[in-house]
């Protein structure tokens, strides 16, 4: 079938609906909502001046939202972290350190002595409590060593298809160790975990609502526009499909899926799996919003001149839903980064020593590390500061948009 | 309306049929189940287990399980014996309902509750400083997987030297009659699940009611209503809310069955009452007709759910007919 | 008035003169102190009962209750595990190890004031344990074995052969006959019927006694509760009698953070938690906390250990795994000590072979575990002529990388982290080791399945070997990691021409070894078994957990107790301050 590009009309609808006029002339009988900015088109391109373009303003109420910016910012950054992970991380994400389990987050000093001598950390002890058995640590003031910079050392990584061990910071291997986050239950060092984690995160949510988007909105589109046996059946499939438990599939494939599959096919395997499955709910609300407006002027209008009606579904009626799609995407996308700490606990997820932001939370949940290793909740504070940052930007994306909000 | 309403049950019988299917297959292909573990136990023999298997009836070819089940369903209303509790599933099921409804009952319409009037107010006051904490706090929510909140809870409670630590009631009220004491003993317990298991549908129900509300108050008929001079209450709730509140009615068709099959870890954590943790035990034990059962109930929640939803529409939205 | 006075002191006088009431004492040791009666004390059940009768499933909260409700012929001494009377007073055994004849214990009743006689305990072994088709008897054990009753206070077992360790299977509960009959063959019903006596719906009042305590209620899912039953048969060395507590309630909490919450908030005034869990107790308790946080050696407890599956579906690991020298190598990269230290937080120690080393059957094989020593490893895999490609993987024969899967619990976090720490150790050595997680309650019958190359599971230690002859003896149902030696069919012998020469000897041990009731004989042969066991790295074990138990410091004559070991009773003995 003729699916694939289905999708991408699926997905253009969505883009064209955040930036309402770009490049593709408008079809005859252009829905009602867009009476206002094709107004503002046909001026504009009268007067013939940048300024008043409706990506221009839809730019300008995006950028006046501060909320909006920062969030974008932040992102940029998460995502770029993510791209430099190997580079920025001091340590290598699996190699154990048996001497330094449950290390706490070393400090960084600058004077030594009362005089300045750059950057520099001291070496930290491990003792246990002889009664408690607390795994406690130390600093040894006889070694201090410094933090240095731009460091070839340790296994390579690959870097955009190149293989270096050149490292932005952190101390010689020879001297001592540097985890600036601290350490996990296997010495491991947390801060390195986290930048390498950070490349399934950040993308594991986007790669996930995209496909399961994609679907939902063109069944769900497809289902109420049409009405009829067609909506019945695809209802119904979505009634099977959410009607079938989650637990027990995943279950299931936790059996099926090879542990020889290298870490990112079993990755990409979830996220099809998980989208595959999230796609139902998205296409009842899809389909609701349809049935509502199928029958306005404009559908019929459309319809009427002969346009296609996939065209009229993806390109009439979706974009009305603009808003809802870019506020179900941004609230999802939470929803992918932690449901995939939850598929490691049935043996399906990133598996170790892979790194992900929701398995390396899964540490921290219990009593004991919220006792005494509270650093390894700094992946749940990452989760919260990238959801955050997705929701900003969705909401003002989604006011920028919206064309009658000045 | 009437022939809708029974075409849709027509309908409904085959899908269920499908759905019972597929389920069937599907714990069919779980692995483990309670014939295998109980070889650890040094009383058991390999030839206990195949005994207790053919007692089961499991020795037969599993679409004779599938039929037999279905049978006694059709004939009898029985939905099977529980191979772990020696009883019939409807019993054990029946005991649990009453909680596992009362908390899902009560989380559904807090979370209605608090979130569809925060929703309206954040799209009113768009860049109020209280819109964007209410904001924040709904973004925690969903940023926090269930079960950390719970446990974050109960930490805090327990620094706080509570006892409200889980489950519903304090171990001396579990089997008490009613009192006024056990009323308060169970509101101190209550607010935990409701906040662990509301918070994330709150977020999300807030901001997607938000977003529609501020889509409806572009539109041209709220203009209309405006400029007819219109009290902007009357505007807001008549008009603008009303159609607002669309895509939720969809989404509150689907949360249904999360009676039965949601939180089952939050629920776990928390020590609640409820099916949840029933269904997972049973499914790890692979106690097929517990499994089936609940299940069915699930799936036969969620399509009243949606048959409701799609009443709803078409009482909410007048747009919406169906021939 | 006179009369009826009369009539009570000779009624009493009789009674006494019939009642024969065991007295606990000789506990000083464990801290064992006279208690004052009263009070009631909160236990956790991590997962809800399947039934009230024992023999109707294989359930370890049933088990629990069962321990407090009911009795055995015989009990375990709190201290040493010894065997000692319980229902039965004393026994002799007879005819070379053939027959048991025991005296039952006069004057014990049931909780619902009927007395107890020999019927019972005959009805008991023949309705229940004996029945093939209970699921929670024991029918292979007691095949052939015929139950006597002599008199209405004597029972004999005559026994088809000699089997050392079958005063052990007498400290299975004995059930009233008079309330269970009408689910039993004897009563008519056909055989599987019994499965289906007191289910958890049952009226408390029906699930009748010998034990401490009886049921009171059971709310389906939350909470069980006990009472204290008045006439039991053991007194305190003051006399009085056991148990102190007046009600002992089971909360169900499947969720172990859950119950260590519950613990904490006061809920729970016992609990037994694991080595993750200790530190962060024994801190509260050392900060002032009203608990108590003790750890023991254990004798009972299920120590991991790594198997490899000597019929590994790709040949050259087969080979490879069936190669004691390669699983002995393999054994120089398991850092025990580093697992014991990080993984258990200390709180456990070096494992015994089939044996736990506070076991009387224990024999020491520290020395043939072998050090962690990578060089080691390294040396003799390059012996086996593993060499190492360019990645650093080993290379098979073929040319192929040394990689195989290893299967863990993944929702365990002991599993999880030995696993973890495992696969990083033998990247170390050249062997790529690929993570499979399951759910621990699967890997059981994963392990038995023919779905695994290596897999890392644990399976609970017994005080005597004969009760784990399934899972040490080649050919037993539980002999998992080399299943051609499984029976071709089934109740058949095993297969012994895939024995290797040295399972044939154990084989052979173990059949000498179950055909003598002398200890001393036994015991050489166990050792003579543990010993290969060590040295063929049959299977690597890993670690012995210590047993770890937190009180509320309300409660006095704290024993640690598993909970669910028949014939280990140490609740009766514990009192509320």
């Amino acid at each position: 079938m003729q699916q694939p590009r289905v999708v991408c009309h699926a997905l253009e609808a969505l883009f064209r609906a955040r930036y309402p006029l770009t490049t593709a002339s408008p079809p005859p009988g252009r829905r009602k909502k867009r009476a206002s900015s094709m107004s503002t088109l046909a001026s504009s391109t009268k007067r013939g001046t940048d300024r008043s373009s409706p990506l221009y303003l839809a730019w300008r109420r995006f950028t006046r939202s501060k909320p909006g910016v920062i969030s974008a910012v932040v992102l940029l950054i998460l995502y770029l972290i993510a791209l430099f992970a190997g580079f920025l991380s001091p340590n290598n994400l699996v190699t154990q350190h048996s001497e330094a389990v449950y290390q706490p987050p070393q400090r960084v000093h600058f004077m030594r002595e009362g005089k300045w001598v750059g950057p520099f950390v001291y070496q930290l002890e491990k003792k246990r409590d002889p009664v408690t058995f607390i795994v406690k640590y130390q600093e040894n003031p006889t070694r201090p060593t410094a933090i240095g910079f731009f460091l070839r050392q340790g296994e390579r990584y690959s870097f955009l298809g190149f293989k270096t061990n050149l490292h932005l910071f952190g101390v010689a291997q020879t001297e001592g160790y540097f985890f600036p986050l601290g350490t996990d239950q296997f010495g491991r060092c947390l801060f390195s975990r986290i930048l390498v984690g950070s490349q399934v995160s950040l993308t594991v949510g986007i790669i996930g609502v995209l496909i399961s988007f994609s679907i939902g909105i063109l069944l769900g589109g497809i289902s109420g526009y049409f009405g009829g046996w067609i909506d019945n059946l695809i209802q119904r499939i979505t009634e099977v499909l959410l009607s079938i438990p989650r637990i027990p599939i995943l279950m299931a494939l936790s059996t099926v899926i090879p542990a020889r599959w290298p870490s990112t096919w079993i990755y990409l395997g979830i996220i099809a799996v998980l989208a595959f499955i999230g796609w139902a709910g998205l296409a009842r609300v899809v389909r609701g919003q349809v049935l509502a407006l199928r029958d306005m002027d404009y559908v019929t209008a459309a319809r009427s001149l002969g346009a296609p009606d996939l065209r009229i579904i993806l390109w009439h009626i979706v974009p009305n839903l603009t808003s809802y799609l870019i506020v179900s995407a941004t609230l999802a996308l939470p929803g992918y980064i932690i449901g995939e700490s939850a598929l490691s606990f049935l043996g399906l997820g990133i598996k170790e020593p892979m790194a992900s932001w929701g398995l390396l939370l899964k540490d921290a949940q219990n009593f004991q590390a919220l006792n005494l290793y509270p650093w390894l909740l700094t992946p749940g504070i990452l989760i919260f500061v990238s959801v955050l940052a997705y929701n900003f930007l969705g909401d003002a994306l989604r006011d920028a948009a919206d064309v009658r909000s000045d | 309306m009437w022939t809708f309403l029974l075409k849709r049950i027509l309908v409904a019988i085959p899908t269920l049929l499908l759905i019972s299917l597929l389920v069937f297959a599907v714990i069919q292909l779980q692995p483990g189940g309670f014939l295998q573990n109980m070889l650890d136990d040094p009383r058991v023999s390999p030839e206990t287990v195949a005994r207790i298997r053919a007692q089961y009836g499991l020795d037969q070819p599993v679409w004779e399980q599938y039929l037999g089940w279905l049978k006694n369903i059709v004939l009898h209303g029985d939905f099977g014996f529980s191979f772990l509790n020696n009883r019939s599933v409807s019993s054990l099921i029946w005991e649990r309902l009453g909680w596992t409804v009362f908390l899902a009952v009560l989380s559904i319409v807090a979370t209605w509750a608090i979130a569809i009037p925060l929703g309206i107010y954040t799209a009113i006051n768009r860049h109020g400083l209280a819109a964007n904490l209410a904001n924040l706090i709904g973004y925690l929510g969903i940023a926090t997987p269930d079960f950390l909140v719970a446990l974050l809870l109960i930490a805090l409670v327990l620094s706080t030297g509570g006892s409200n630590v889980g489950g519903l009631f304090s171990p001396q009220y579990i089997d008490a009659p009613w009192s006024w004491a056990r009323l308060g003993d169970m509101l101190g317990h209550l607010w935990i699940p409701l906040i662990v298991i509301g918070l994330e549908g709150i977020a999300s129900l807030m901001r997607q009611m938000r977003a529609n509300l501020l889509d409806v108050l572009g539109q041209d008929y709220v203009r209309t209503a405006r400029s007819k001079g219109l009290a902007e209450r009357v505007v807001l709730w008549k008009h603008a809310v009303r159609n607002a509140i669309n895509p939720m009615i969809s989404l509150a068709g689907l949360s249904l069955p999360n009676l039965i099959s949601s939180t089952i870890i939050a629920s776990i954590v928390l020590n609640l009452p409820t099916i949840g943790p029933f269904l997972y035990q049973s499914l790890l034990d692979k106690d097929q007709y517990v499994v089936m059962a609940l299940l069915m109930l699930s799936a036969f929640m969620l399509m009243v759910g949606n048959l409701l939803a799609d009443l709803a529409l078409a009482w909410a939205d007048p747009r919406i007919r169906y021939e | 008035m006179r009369k009826i006075l009369w009539l009570l002191v000779v009624t009493l006088l009789g009674g006494l003169a019939l009642a024969q009431p065991k007295t606990i004492s000789g506990y000083d040791s464990l801290g064992v102190v006279n208690g004052k009666p009263g009070g009631s004390l909160t236990l956790a059940l991590s997962s809800a009962p399947q039934t009230f009768f024992y023999y109707g499933a294989i359930d370890s909260a049933s088990e629990a209750l069962a321990n407090q409700l009911f009795d055995g012929l015989i009990e375990y001494n709190l201290k040493n595990y010894q065997i000692e009377p319980a229902l039965a007073v004393s026994w002799s055994i007879t005819n070379g190890g053939k027959v048991y004849t025991f005296k039952l214990r006069k004057g014990v009743k049931w909780s619902d004031g009927q007395d107890l006689s020999a019927d019972d305990v005959v009805f008991t072994y023949t309705q229940a344990v004996a029945n093939p088709e209970a699921k929670g008897g024991d029918s292979e054990n007691l095949a052939g074995v015929k139950v006597e009753k002599l008199d209405a206070s004597t029972v004999r077992f005559t026994l088809p052969k000699v089997a050392p360790a079958f005063i052990q299977y007498m400290r299975l509960p004995i059930m009233p006959k008079h309330k269970l009959l009408a689910f039993s063959q004897e009563g008519g019903k056909p055989a599987a019927e019994i499965n289906n006596a007191w289910p958890t719906s049952v009226d408390p009042k029906e699930v009748v006694g010998t034990g401490p305590f009886r049921l009171v209620s059971y709310t389906p899912g939350q909470k069980v509760t006990l009472e204290r039953n008045p006439t039991y048969w053991k007194k305190d060395a003051t006399g009085t009698t056991l148990p102190y507590l007046d009600r002992l309630e089971y909360l169900i909490i499947p969720d172990s953070q859950a119950q260590v919450a519950q613990f904490l908030a006061g809920n729970i005034g016992q609990l037994n938690i694991t080595g993750t869990d200790f530190p962060t107790l024994k801190q509260r308790e050392v900060s002032g906390a009203p608990i108590k946080v003790v750890q023991f050696r254990a004798l009972f407890g299920s120590p991991p250990h790594l198997a490899f599956n000597y019929d590994a579906k790709n040949p050259e690991l087969a080979k490879l795994f069936r190669d004691t020298d390669f699983r002995l190598a393999m054994q120089f990269a398991v850092n025990r000590k580093r697992i014991i230290d990080d993984v258990y937080n200390s709180l456990a120690e070096l494992p015994g072979n089939g044996m736990a080393p506070i076991s009387e059957w224990y024999y020491n094989t520290t020395k043939l575990l072998s050090n962690y020593d990578l060089k080691a490893a390294n040396a003799a895999l390059d012996k086996l002529g593993l060499k190492k490609g360019a990645d650093g993987i080993r290379l098979l024969p073929s040319g192929k990388p040394l990689e195989f899967t290893l299967t863990y619990g993944s929702n365990s976090s002991t599993f999880s982290a030995i696993a973890t720490i495992l696969q990083s150790d033998f990247k170390a050595i050249g062997v790529k080791a690929d993570l499979q997680g399951i759910l621990a309650a699967n890997l059981l019958s994963t392990g038995r399945s023919k779905d695994w190359e290596t897999i890392l599971l644990a399976l609970g230690d017994q005080p005597d070997p004969e009760l784990r002859t399934p899972i040490w003896k080649p050919g037993g149902a539980l002999y998992y990691w080399h299943q051609s030696t499984f029976p071709a069919s089934e109740g058949g012998p095993p297969q012994f021409k895939n024995f290797f020469p040295w399972e044939k000897e154990i084989y052979d041990l173990w059949d000498k070894a179950a055909s003598t009731t002398n200890f001393t004989e036994r015991k050489a042969l166990y050792d003579r078994w543990q010993a290969i066991f060590a040295r063929q790295a049959m299977v690597i074990m890993i670690a012995k957990a210590n047993s770890v138990g937190a009180v509320s410091t309300k409660y006095g004559n704290y024993i640690y107790d598993l909970g669910v070991i028949p014939g280990y009773y140490p609740v009766p003995l514990m009192f509320q301050r």
